[in-house]
């Protein structure tokens, strides 16, 4: 397929991506009965072992839930991924890593207005009795989670101190816990944009209203789930990241939504009103306590014909959690790090989003990498999240977890190590010395320069670069061909 | 049978939110906990709704829910 990335340009929702998918050998229909629990759940997990190759999964058999449709693993491989962004299945993760990185400030956003009576989101529409239950197939996605929860949600908001002003409409990713037919509690916490909002309405006794966004365009989960500026729109981050239109439309109580997703749940902030949530299997791969959080009373429900409610597998790794947001965490810290040192060449922060970071960068003398590293803890990811962090050489791909360890073997002294104790930490860290408090580490696993006396040694340098890795890929297609 | 014993927090009177239907039967009831907020669903395997076959780890003490934090004060 040539067209690969005219194709992915072409994306304006899940079902189009879920097309291009299945064209690809990239979707399967699991038609066979399943129960909620714990069927839904151990297929998830079965296929996110592939971290490569897994296929998005779509049920349309869940028993009790006839007619019902549910999609998982939509983002739960890098072949996925790659297809989004228009590359062929087999794409290098690194390769992966440098789209995304090349398209900062590249393209321009392309967004549109759909009137709502012609935007597929409103095709049908409930304002009462509503039962989030009767709408979505929901399951327990982790088994001691403490309800069902609502994994994959874009959440969409206005300012409530300030409604009339676009670029301070926030989208974010938030965990939903349903709490009853019409309710559910949303966890988040004061830093992100959904918490100061929250506050902010509270403190000034303002209404909140938000619009829940289920089974939408796939680069938004991409290119929202990860912070940039508060002003800055997220729908026109991710047109302009994903070189694509992006469709919207308002809902029914007056937010700009995306005019193709599958549903979208409209509700109001219960102002100062708390319900017990939680635990919930967390991406650290350990459940979250319980705690009280707000909660919101569902107004109106719009979806299309016959609506695919997508949901994730998360919890401890390999998981969707772990290809979905990888990449994009790990690009913003490539670009914020080459601003001061040009000398960095790679960042790869895949793992338990970005509690390990690995980073590659050409050592401009003896001890330099310890220095990009402290700075890596300095940028708006790196001060919550970059726990441990590994600096290698720009000669050891950061992605190659092979060559990673080659380097702590060969060019690590025990002394080349540094603990941060009594640092920030991500609350859920299950590490940390009290929630929200832990130690960094620093392993600097790059190479002795002067005026280190000892200095790099001889090398054995084996053949690297493009005609090689077209090799590997050629030998894997000769090796995948045989197979077939 | 359904029962309305919450399998986290040993309290009774869960409510009934949903029943999944399949062929026009009931094929399994949502319940939740009207005092901790559990949410479970009564086909679902006993180590994670029976609360003597749950693990203990995960109980909620209904005697002191001012235990659990808030979220977000002022
Ligand atoms: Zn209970």
């Amino acid at each position: 397929m040539n067209d690969l990335p005219n194709r992915a340009r072409s994306i304006s929702s899940l079902r189009d991506f879920l097309e291009l998918l299945e064209d690809s050998g990239q979707a399967i229909t699991w038609s066979d009965p399943v129960m909620p629990e714990p069927g839904v759940r151990n297929i998830a997990v079965a296929a996110s072992r592939d971290a490569n190759g897994a296929p998005a999964i779509v049920f349309d058999n869940i028993t009790g839930y006839p007619g019902k449709r549910l999609a998982v693993g939509v983002h739960g491989s890098w072949d996925n991924i790659a297809l989004l962004l228009g590359r062929p299945k087999g794409t290098t993760i690194r390769e992966l890593f440098f789209e995304i990185a090349g398209r900062w400030g590249d393209q321009e956003a392309q967004i549109s207005y759909v009137p709502e009576a012609q935007a597929p989101v409103h095709e049908c529409r409930l304002e009462q009795d509503i039962n989030l239950y009767d709408i979505l197939p929901v399951y327990r996605i982790n088994e001691y989670d403490g309800g069902f929860y609502i994994g994959k949600a874009s959440v969409a908001s206005r300012d409530p101190l300030d409604p009339d002003n676009f670029g301070k409409q926030n989208v974010g990713i938030y965990r939903l816990q349903i709490q009853g037919p019409d309710s559910f509690t949303l966890m988040t916490i004061p830093a992100h944009d959904m918490g100061r909002q929250i506050l902010a309405a509270e403190r000034e006794k303002v209404p909140l209203k938000i619009a829940v966004m289920l089974g939408n365009h796939p680069g938004l989960a991409v290119f929202a789930a990860t912070p940039i500026g508060y002003e800055e729109s997220e729908y026109s981050y991710a047109s302009a990241m994903m070189g694509a239109p992006i469709r919207l439309t308002k809902s029914g109580n007056g937010i700009d939504i995306l005019a193709d997703s599958e549903i979208v749940i409209e509700a109001e902030l219960q102002l100062g009103e708390r319900e017990l949530e939680g635990p919930f299997g967390e991406f650290p791969g350990s459940y979250s306590g319980v705690r009280k959080a707000p909660i919101f009373k569902v107004t109106a429900v719009s979806h299309r014909r016959d609506p695919i409610f997508e949901n994730i597998y998360i919890g401890r790794g390999w998981t969707e959690h772990d290809t979905l947001i990888g990449l994009h965490t790990s690009a913003p810290i490539y670009a914020q790090l080459r601003q001061s040192f040009p000398e960095v060449t790679a960042v790869n922060a895949l793992y338990q989003h970005g509690l390990t970071g690995i980073i590659s960068v050409k050592n401009r003398m003896a001890g330099f990498a310890k220095t990009v590293a402290l700075r890596a803890l300095s940028t708006p990811h790196g001060v919550m999240y970059l726990k441990n962090l590994i600096m290698v050489d720009a000669d050891v791909d950061p992605f190659d977890l092979n060559q990673v360890m080659w380097a702590l073997s060969t060019r690590t002294r025990a002394d080349d190590v540094i603990v941060l104790p009594n640092m920030p930490a991500v609350p859920i860290d299950p590490s940390a010395v009290v929630p929200g408090k832990g130690h960094r580490l620093i392993i600097d696993a790059t190479s002795y320069l002067p005026p280190d006396p000892v200095g790099e040694a001889h090398l054995v340098t084996p053949p690297t670069g493009d005609e090689i890795d077209a090799l590997s890929k050629r030998i894997r297609e000769m090796q995948l061909g045989a197979l077939s | 049978m359904t029962t309305t014993v919450c399998g986290r927090c040993k309290s009774s009177g869960a409510v009934t939110d949903y029943q999944g239907r399949q062929d026009g039967a009931v094929v399994w009831t949502i319940l939740r906990c009207a005092t901790c907020n559990f949410s479970w669903r009564d086909s679902e395997p006993a180590r994670a709704i029976d609360p003597a076959a749950r693990s203990a780890d995960f109980a909620v003490d209904a005697g002191d829910l001012q235990r659990y934090p808030k979220i977000l004060q002022q």
